[in-house]
């Protein structure tokens, strides 16, 4: 499946995969918020949500603001 | 009135200084940290970027500001709809473990100036779903009592376009909020370039300033937050204190009894 992470096309060679799971893959950090086609996802969920062919996925992360 | 132990009561907590700062544009991350400290500020806001694969968990910045120990404040900044900021400040809560959230909506990408229909959109999903929401917001009367209604108890209208360091373009609107709605707590949110707009602010009977360009840009920005930190505190004390009526005429300060007689005119 290719999805895009962060507005980067990925491909996978699985049609099964988890937020948890991807996050793992990918060596994201701890501190880190996700949304996938722009909505939520809670940490608590990223075992139970699939990803899917064509999703998009976020990763969000602290900076400095203002 | 004791003047010496102005406690300011914003959402949930109790602070010593009414500036807010932000974490941006600071020459380097020390210069940042002096900046914070050396302003008094005891609320920081920060904001949330896509993170590259492969960081792991560092987070320097982010470490850096936890170790302040100091009230975070995240932001929205970036979203141009509703839902982006109602995802982003969800995101936010997870991340910071706040809910506390500084919504911003823009609405123009020349002023960065604020959606007023997004903005009322967002704060009502936002505080239905447990949220502070701190709106920043136009100095829009009728957007003020929106947010009021919605249950706002923090609005923060602009002093001009966020870093373009012009001061109070509007301190008749500003100064019309603040007297429809005394029991508000009213930030200055943009548009600072200077201390003496700070204390003008201040002296309109604001409650606290939310500034980041005019220390950060500052030729010496440490300098300069400590310039804000004494020019909040000379504009509160002003404000508390009420200052004398304006008059048209002079009206000379030194006795005029007793004036010697080549003083006198005839």
């Amino acid at each position: 499946m290719i999805i895009s992470i962060n507005g980067e096309l990925k491909k996978f060679e699985t049609d099964t995969l988890t937020v948890q799971k991807l996050l793992e893959t990918m060596q994201f950090g701890k501190g880190i918020a996700v949304a996938l086609n722009e909505t939520f996802i809670m940490r608590t969920k990223y075992n139970e949500t699939n990803i899917n062919d064509g999703d998009r996925l976020d990763i969000l992360s602290p900076v400095q603001g203002g | 009135m004791n003047n010496r132990n102005d406690k300011w009561i914003l959402e949930d907590k109790e602070f010593d200084s009414r500036l807010m700062i932000g974490s941006a544009l600071y020459p380097s991350p020390k210069i940042m940290e002096e900046s914070i400290k050396a302003s008094g500020s005891q609320i920081v806001t920060v904001a949330l970027r896509r993170q590259s694969a492969g960081e792991g968990g560092d987070n320097p910045f982010w470490e850096l500001i936890k170790e302040l120990n100091i009230t975070i404040l995240p932001n929205t900044a970036g979203c141009h709809t509703a839902k982006e900021a109602i995802t982003t400040a969800m995101m936010a809560r997870e991340v910071f473990e706040t809910n506390w959230i500084k919504l911003e909506v823009i609405g123009n990408q020349y002023n960065l100036q604020p959606d007023p229909f997004a903005l009322v959109e967002a704060t009502e999903v936002l505080i239905k779903e447990g949220f502070r929401v701190l709106p920043y917001m136009t100095d829009d009367l009728v957007l003020a009592q929106r947010l009021a209604d919605l249950g706002c108890s923090t609005l923060m209208p602009w002093g001009s376009p966020i870093g373009s360091g012009r001061g109070l373009m509007n301190p008749y609107n500003l100064k019309v909020i603040r007297k429809q709605f005394p029991e508000l707590q009213l930030i200055v949110d943009a548009g600072i370039g200077k201390p003496s707009d700070a204390i003008e602010a201040m002296e309109l009977g604001f409650d606290g300033i939310l500034l980041n360009s005019a220390v950060a840009l500052a030729q010496e920005p440490v300098m300069m937050a400590e310039a804000f930190k004494y020019a909040l505190r000379a504009g509160r004390l002003s404000y508390q204190a009420g200052r004398m009526q304006e008059r048209d005429m002079a009206s000379p300060s030194t006795p005029t009894v007793g004036t010697p007689f080549w003083h006198q005119f005839n």
